[in-house]
């Protein structure tokens, strides 16, 4: 039943409110503690941001940083509170992790022009893994707000002068406006996206541009998708809900518009 | 720590439109070995009153609404059009017992002409939609709801327009009182919803039915060429302000080379949020 009950789960929070989620999710594991784990791990939550005691550098905290209750930085590669023995990526990972922070401070100032960015990698037995993580927050007037959280975790896998790629990538985006004309308006959720692909690789700076090709042709793809599902598709769900326009100004168009094809047809 | 009936009941109220049922067998799921909805009752309850759930009545396919204003005794409810009063099966929102009940009201004809307006323009507006008008506030006021529904699961798209207005009885002049809901509920490979709520307060200079509607048609019109611009304001605004969408060289990021930027601009170091 366990799988039932994650799938239930899953199924609840794609349901509910997506502003909620955080609460929901913390709800569904008093429900069903056993679901914690696994959710908390395949469940995006909007990023929280910490100051690097070392570099004095925001950094981004997920569960791929988290080690225990201690985050590691990726400007420092040290964790906050200390620990011993807390797992870091190999020699050869952490230089590519750099090397990936690096390049993606560069994407998140062109793309972003401001927001935190962090980037965390991990090794695999036949590969490596990574998660690039970007956010953003602006209030351009004071009774409009916005939030974007970028997570994008990829998986690199070794083949013969290639690597395998896989990229999951979710986006939140919270919107919110508010006059007395408007009244209240909240435009919230998050989508998800994945794209498979084999890379050709000379050297392990290959990777970092390889993934950051990847990256910056998803976050394209999204950024256009939420425009289209967020004003288009909104939008357009609120005029079947009401029309303008009478409907029975509409009908008449119509119906002279199939007179007009109908007397050409002849 | 909040009970597993009080969390179960927050996510039964908080179903989005059409997917109710989707929700209660989650939470079916979810308590598995328990026994609980009944114990939602309430919850089920709340959520069908103050989203405006429709029902069929018995041997009509005539929907008719469900809220606080048209409430009786138990959990009957009434409909005025249809002078009906019905009992509630608030978890299968479903009516059975319905039962003939003649709207007695000193503000009979008014609610009367109310009907015969709104079903107007209702028509004009709305392709789907269930409306009602009630005594309420023991007789003092009158209550106009409006709610339509646009369910589309297989697109992975629901939505929900709820108007719920209020206009005190009096002798000439009054005020229409009231607030419009919107829920847009979108869920392909993700979750985006649009809610909104805009209150609503209109001066009417003589109380009549015609007069009453034409306020209530101006501010829902007002509201909705809002709405659209606020869609407009925002993807140009905060969204834009978010994530632009190419660099301000109109060139996508140069990998190979991206240390080069470093040389070439100064990156304010990261320390910006």
């Amino acid at each position: 039943m366990a799988d039932a009950q994650f799938d239930s789960a899953l199924d609840l929070l794609r349901r509910l409110n997506p502003r909620d989620t955080k609460a929901n999710l913390q709800a569904i594991t008093k429900i069903v503690p056993d679901l914690t784990e696994d959710l908390l791990s395949s469940v995006d939550q909007p990023l929280e941001i910490r100051q690097c005691k070392q570099s004095n550098r925001d950094y981004l905290l997920c569960d791929y940083n988290r080690d225990g209750d201690s985050y590691r930085s990726p400007w420092s590669n040290e964790f906050d509170p200390p620990l011993e023995d807390g797992t870091v990526p190999s020699e050869r990972v952490r230089k590519l992790e750099v090397a990936a922070n690096d390049a993606f401070d560069v994407y998140r100032e062109l793309y972003y022009e401001g927001g935190v960015g962090s980037v965390y990698f991990w090794d695999l037995d036949d590969g490596f893994a990574g998660v690039i993580l970007l956010k953003k927050g602006v209030t351009p007037g004071s009774q409009s707000s916005g939030a974007w959280d970028s997570i994008h975790v990829f998986e690199a896998t070794d083949r013969a002068r290639m690597s395998h790629y896989k990229l999951t990538s979710t986006v939140i985006l919270h919107l919110s406006n508010e006059s007395a004309a408007l009244g209240e308006m909240d435009l919230s959720g998050n989508m998800t996206r994945q794209v498979e692909v084999d890379l050709p690789v000379e050297s392990d700076a290959s990777h970092v541009a390889n993934v950051g090709r990847l990256v910056e042709d998803m976050e394209l793809k999204m950024r256009n998708l939420l425009q289209e599902v967020y004003f288009g598709k909104a939008k357009d769900v609120v005029g079947e809900l009401r029309s303008l326009a009478p409907l029975s100004e509409t009908n008449r168009d119509r119906a002279t518009q199939l007179e007009m094809i109908k007397s050409m047809q002849k | 720590m909040a009970s597993t009936v009080e969390i179960a009941s927050s996510f039964i109220e908080g179903a989005p439109p059409g997917e109710l049922a989707d929700v209660v067998a989650d939470v079916q799921t979810l308590t598995e070995g328990e026994d609980i909805i009944p114990q939602l009752a309430p919850a089920f309850e709340r959520y069908n009153e103050s989203q405006l759930t429709t029902v069929k009545l018995p041997g009509s396919s005539q929907e008719v609404i469900v809220s606080e204003f048209n409430k009786l005794e138990g959990n009957r409810y009434f409909d005025s059009e249809s002078q009906t009063s019905f009992e509630m099966d608030h978890i299968t929102q479903t009516a059975s017992a319905a039962q003939s009940a003649p709207l007695e009201s000193q503000n009979a004809d008014l609610i009367k002409s109310l009907l015969k307006s709104l079903s107007i323009h209702a028509r004009e507006h709305y392709s789907s939609c269930s409306y009602g008008v009630y005594p309420i506030e023991n007789d003092s006021a009158v209550a106009i709801l409006l709610v339509a529904n646009k369910y589309s699961p297989n697109n992975f798209w629901n939505g929900r327009f709820r108007a719920i207005y209020q206009v005190p009885v009096s002798s000439s002049s009054t005020t229409v009182t009231g607030k419009i809901h919107v829920h847009v509920h979108y869920y392909e490979d993700g979750n985006v919803a649009l809610n909104t709520a805009k209150p609503v307060s209109a001066s009417v200079s003589s109380l009549s039915a015609e007069a009453i509607m034409s306020r209530i048609a101006a501010a829902e019109r007002d509201y909705q060429e809002e709405l659209n611009r606020a869609f407009v304001s925002v993807a140009e605004g905060a969204f834009k302000g978010l994530r632009r969408q190419l660099p301000i060289t109109r060139q996508k990021v140069e990998w190979e080379k991206v240390g080069g930027y470093r040389l070439g601009q100064d990156i304010s170091g990261g320390k910006g949020r």
